[in-house]
């Protein structure tokens, strides 16, 4: 893994990094400092344009857009990161138990892997989601549940790398156990470019959790998220900025998340040759 | 090369059984049933309707016979359209999901892979680094923001295009571009990459040395490079275009397939949603075999490694 | 059959599918069958298609249909009808009562499976035949003559002749549907009375009628033909309707209304339907069984400020269950919100600052749906209650309050323009649609002695006084009725509002 330091980054990804942490204390200091609470209904200004009082206007139901586009972000960024836990609780042991097991299992393993990567996740997601509830918790898990894929092949990958140290080696002729092994030096190993590409999911995630608030099956009243906002705005369009706002925070944080994750990524592949790619 | 082909369709066959059983129980294990409305049916009449759809018989038994009726191409009577079957609906609604997705994967295609092999060919260049930037941009704009944006825009602000039905082309135009986003700007991305290996391999130096024309050297050599990584991808991405169909048709009001998932899901349509997810599983193990097996045409080495080995 | 839709068809085409009138109705229909229907939208179809005893003319006024005339008995059990002689069906046979009476067998034979056979539960031994507790040949309906029909009531029901508008009480063909089973409803097959038929179905795509040359009354029918176009998303539809792509739209999102009203006042129709909005209380539930907080929750709604600035089309308050624009009804009083007295019936009820009331309200899918969910639960918090909203799809919403799994949540009824069929749902023998479970032997004493009644005046005064009854006890909270949007071209003539907001293509016709 090359250097990560500040002075190293490219003045696009300092710049990402900087919008990313003045996104994130926007979304936890804005609802906190506003006189306007998340439910607040200010009755005489329903569905009114941008204004002293509401910065960024009011909803259909007249409450302050600023505050629930920020409420909106914590939500679909807590979410996100739920998600990738979980995706990652799955995905980290099923690679390496692949990667170090070898042989059959390895290949089962990953076979089942190739066999889900192709399909419709979005479909499944739909399902579980309808079938089970509208719960906020079901909802990262079932998001999670269908996003280790990737993951779980990186740290096969890593796994691979790892096991055929030679230290590896000299605690097998010492007769440790192969539990052992993967827990003591192959998972703190892999933990690292695992962590990493994990963070890589994020945006995909918060798309699809917009994706599923936006066909309604997600996040419910009176808790909103981006996409539920954005479905919102979309049913009225007479009231445009109730659109605008919600759509141009999420394609600024996928922008951010993306050209951030470039970085990371970038730092985790060896140089090419010649090519600066 | 047979028996590669041979695996593949076995291992899809499986996958395929998987998801529709996966479908199955789900749906029945779901709360709520297909005919849930306003009124309470008096239990003569619910028990009559539910022995004609043979939601009466044990779990097993259904499953039988709705694997019998699958292998023998019939998809049921859909439970909530009570005057169609599935299939009959499938039919009215894949040409569209179909012409949509077609259209989306082609433009991302064409234009993605134009604008990443131009991007590296002027490497480093202010145009390389601009339409990276661009890609990036792209990235940013799933289906999700971009289709009521450009209705906003282009239907209810300027008039120019229509916001919904399907009619005729023009209908088409703003969907397609609303679902192609994400994709041209991946491509994009990739293409430049693989156009970049390329220009870095040996043999295209070599030729550039030599003094062979740069046109040529293009198509010949660069170009095709260009396509690996966006093959490898495209498997997954019409994936992605599939499911991206479903609020695209949504904020357009195409009737396509993605349209009766949601509709059938939310209503507890069994039949309906399962010939859905069966369909579209289906177009996509397809798809990925039409991949895997052009990968193999396009990248000798790779070719190569497929006969040899036993996968 | 085959060569005459080709006939109509090729008269279209010359007349131009331009002449065509294209309605973005609200959805999908599920069924043409007139015994299987469960929608408005399907209803709104099937006028076209078929023609009832009575139908309604363009003021939506109550008129002869298929029956010329009809006669009550004195003590109005038994209702006689004169078929229209020059009356027939599409493929030329003649309608005749015997068509009438094998409908309606059909209709409340259990195997149909009809779950609106209700309707026609006034009819002698209809109930007992639906349940399956008769046989179908001891319905109270009989021909008389080849053109008379002979109805047999329960019990004296003034009402009937509305009753006879819905789609249930439809003749449908019995020999198409003995030669083709169920199949009989494809455009190839599908026999209809009324003044157009059935030339075909696209799903999600549209449906296409066109003129039926043989109905009795085609001379006066001025569209060659209708296409009914479905399309879920008001806003789509009004984006369609501003691009030209249709010529009337049924519903619009209530945002707009503003805007049109500024811009193209000559499209916009609208109107209060017959229908009232209302919060149901789970009576069988504490702490909802007690009448404090049913009345403090009441109090604390301020039924103005939702109509007024919440909704947006100038929709009626509805004080009463009845809404206000039935008619030879006496309105509600008005009831004031009382923010003061709905707290100190909270506290008087066990619930305080540190113990709050907190509950969960249950609606149906809905831009205007949810507005008005969270408006109340904002009204609820401001005297101390904490709401939490649950919204579920129309279909599943209904089925769970069917099996009270429910404390408060939103309902709504429409229909009859006969306050008897809004007041039924606090009859504890009603059935599901009293969702609330809630039962009072006086409100069910007065509604019987109702319902007995055969003279207009005292059935009224009686159901008024079981209405006071019921909204003392707070078993419900109405709110307001639902308003009608809709965009015609100003193009099209004959389009009139009317409260049940049905519309036969029959009386339309271009400029």
């Amino acid at each position: 893994m090359t250097d990560l330091r500040w002075s190293s980054l490219r003045p696009a990804h300092k710049a990402s990094v900087v919008c990313l942490l003045l996104l994130a204390l926007a979304l936890l200091l804005v609802p906190w400092l506003s006189p306007w609470g998340q439910e607040h209904i200010d009755w005489n200004a329903i569905d009114t344009p941008p204004s002293p009082t509401h910065w960024f206007g009011t909803d259909g139901s007249g409450r302050d857009l600023l505050v629930r586009t920020m409420a909106g972000g914590r939500v679909s960024l807590t979410i996100a990161v739920l998600a990738t836990i979980v995706s990652f609780a799955i995905g980290l042991p099923w690679g390496a138990i692949a990667g170090f097991a070898g042989g059959r299992v390895d290949q089962l393993m990953m076979r089942i892997v190739d066999g889900l990567y192709g399909l419709p996740f979005m479909f499944l997601v739909i399902l579980l989601v309808v079938f089970f509830g509208r719960n906020p918790y079901l909802l990262f898990i079932a998001i999670g549940a269908v996003s280790w894929l990737d993951l779980a092949r990186i740290v096969r990958g890593q796994t691979l790398v790892v096991k055929n140290a030679m230290y590896i080696e000299a605690a097998r002729a010492l007769g440790v156990t192969d539990l052992w092994i993967i827990t003591r030096h192959v998972v703190p190993n892999v933990m690292g470019p695992a962590s990493v590409y994990a963070t890589l999911t994020i945006p995909g995630i918060i798309i699809a959790e917009s994706f599923i608030s936006f066909l309604g099956l997600g996040i419910q009243e009176p808790q909103t998220s981006w996409g539920v906002l954005i479905a919102d705005g979309a049913t009225r369009l007479h009231a445009p900025w109730q659109l605008i706002f919600p759509a141009t925070f999420l394609a600024v944080t996928l922008l951010v998340l993306n050209v951030a994750g470039d970085q990371l990524r970038e730092a985790m592949e060896p140089k090419k040759q010649g090519v600066r790619l | 090369m047979a028996r590669f082909i041979f695996r593949r369709l076995a291992f899809a066959i499986v996958t395929l059984w998987l998801v529709v059983s996966a479908a199955f129980f789900l749906i029945r294990a779901a709360p709520g049933g297909p005919f849930d409305g306003e009124r309470r049916l008096p239990p003569a009449i619910e028990k009559n309707l539910l022995a004609s759809y043979h939601l009466d018989e044990p779990l097993p038994v259904q499953y039988w016979r709705y694997l019998r009726m699958v292998g023998g191409g019939d998809l049921g009577p859909s439970f909530k359209q009570k005057d169609f079957t599935v299939n009959e609906l499938i039919s009215a609604g894949l040409p569209i999901s179909l012409g949509l997705g077609i259209s989306a994967f082609l433009l991302a295609l064409l234009l993605g892979t134009s604008l990443g092999t131009f991007a590296a060919l002027g490497h480093d260049t202010f145009r390389d680094r601009f339409l990276s930037g661009l890609a990036t941009l792209g990235l940013a704009f799933p289906p999700l923001i971009v289709a009521p944006i450009l209705v906003l825009v282009f239907a209810v602000g300027l008039a120019w295009l229509p916001a919904g039905g399907h009619s005729s082309p023009k209908h088409y135009v703003l969907p397609t571009i609303a679902l192609s986003l994400p994709y041209i700007a991946a491509f994009a991305r990739l293409s430049r990459i693989g156009c970049l290996e390329a220009l870095g391999l040996p043999h295209v130096t070599t030729a550039r040395a030599k003094g062979l024309s740069h046109p040529r050297l293009i198509f010949q050599h660069v170009f095709p490079s260009a396509f690996v990584p966006v093959l490898s991808f495209s498997g997954p991405a019409a994936a992605a275009l599939l499911a991206g169909s479903m609020v695209v048709e949504e904020v357009f009001s195409l009737p396509g397939l993605g349209r009766y998932f949601v509709q059938g899901a939310i209503n507890r349509d069994y039949t309906l949603v399962m010939g859905t997810v069966l369909v579209y599983a289906v177009l996509i193990l397809v798809l990925n075999l039409l991949v895997d097996l052009l990968y193999g045409r396009l990248d000798p080495r790779v070719r190569s490694e497929m006969v040899a080995s036993n996968d | 059959m085959r060569l005459f839709l080709l006939i109509s068809a090729i008269c279209c085409c010359v007349n131009g599918l331009a002449d065509f009138i294209r309605i973005g109705n609200t959805g999908e229909p599920a069924t043409l069958d007139p015994h299987r229907y469960n929608l408005r939208l399907e209803e709104t179809i099937l006028n076209d298609l078929y023609l009832g005893l009575t139908t309604m003319n363009q003021a939506g006024q109550i008129v002869p249909g298929a029956a010329v005339s009809w006669e009550v008995s004195h003590d109005g059990l038994i209702w006689t009808f004169e078929l229209r002689r020059d009356a027939r069906w599409s493929d030329g046979k003649p309608v005749t009562a015997a068509d009438f009476v094998f409908s309606y067998q059909r209709l409340l034979n259990p195997e149909t499976a009809s779950s609106l056979a209700f309707f026609m539960y006034p009819i002698k031994n209809a109930e007992a035949i639906n349940s399956g507790n008769a046989p179908v040949s001891t319905l109270g309906v009989a021909a008389l003559a080849t053109h008379r029909l002979e109805i047999e009531l329960e019990k004296p029901f003034p009402f009937f002749a509305e009753r006879l508008l819905y789609p249930t009480a439809y003749p449908v063909p019995r020999h198409a549907i003995t030669t083709h089973g169920e199949n009989w409803v494809k455009p190839e097959n599908i026999v209809t009375n009324g003044a157009f038929i059935l030339a075909d179905w696209r799903p999600q795509g549209f449906v296409e009628l066109v003129k039926n040359q043989r109905f009795y009354d085609a001379s006066n029918v001025a569209l060659p033909g209708v296409r009914y176009i479905p399309v879920q998303n008001t806003t789509t539809a009004l984006n369609r309707y501003r691009a030209g792509e249709l010529d009337v739209i049924l519903d619009f999102p209530a945002g707009e209304l503003r805007w049109l009203r500024q811009r193209m006042p000559d499209h916009v129709r609208v109107s209060p339907l017959l229908s009232v909005m209302y919060l149901v209380f789970n009576v069988s539930e504490p702490p909802f069984d007690d009448i404090r907080i049913r009345k403090a929750l009441a109090l604390a709604i301020d039924r103005r400020i939702l109509t007024e600035k919440v909704l947006e089309s100038g929709e009626p308050v509805s004080y009463g269950l009845v809404p206000s624009i039935v008619a030879n009804y006496p309105t509600a009083t008005t009831q004031l919100p009382d923010r003061e007295l709905a707290r100190k019936l909270l506290t008087a009820a066990g619930f305080t600052q540190n113990k709050p009331l907190k509950l969960t309200l249950r609606y149906f899918t809905g831009d205007e749906n949810k507005r008005i969910q969270i408006a109340i639960a904002s009204m609820w918090r401001s005297v101390g209650v904490q709401t939490s909203l649950h919204h579920a799809e129309l279909n599943a919403h209904f089925a769970d309050l069917r099996q009270g799994d429910f404390q408060v949540a939103q309902a709504g009824w429409f229909g009859e323009n006969n306050p008897e069929h809004y007041l039924e749902l606090l009859m504890s023998d009603i059935g599901d649609v009293n969702y609330g479970r809630y039962i009072s032997p006086k409100y069910d004493r007065l509604m019987r002695q109702a319902k007995r009644t055969a003279d207009l005046e005292t059935r009224i005064t009686l159901l008024k006084g079981a209405e006071i009854e019921g909204l003392r006890d707070f078993g419900v909270i109405p709110l307001y009725s639902v308003m009608i949007r809709s965009l015609v071209d100003p193009q099209i003539l004959g389009w009139q509002t009317n409260p049940r907001n049905v519309h036969g293509a029959r009386y339309l016709r271009r400029k």
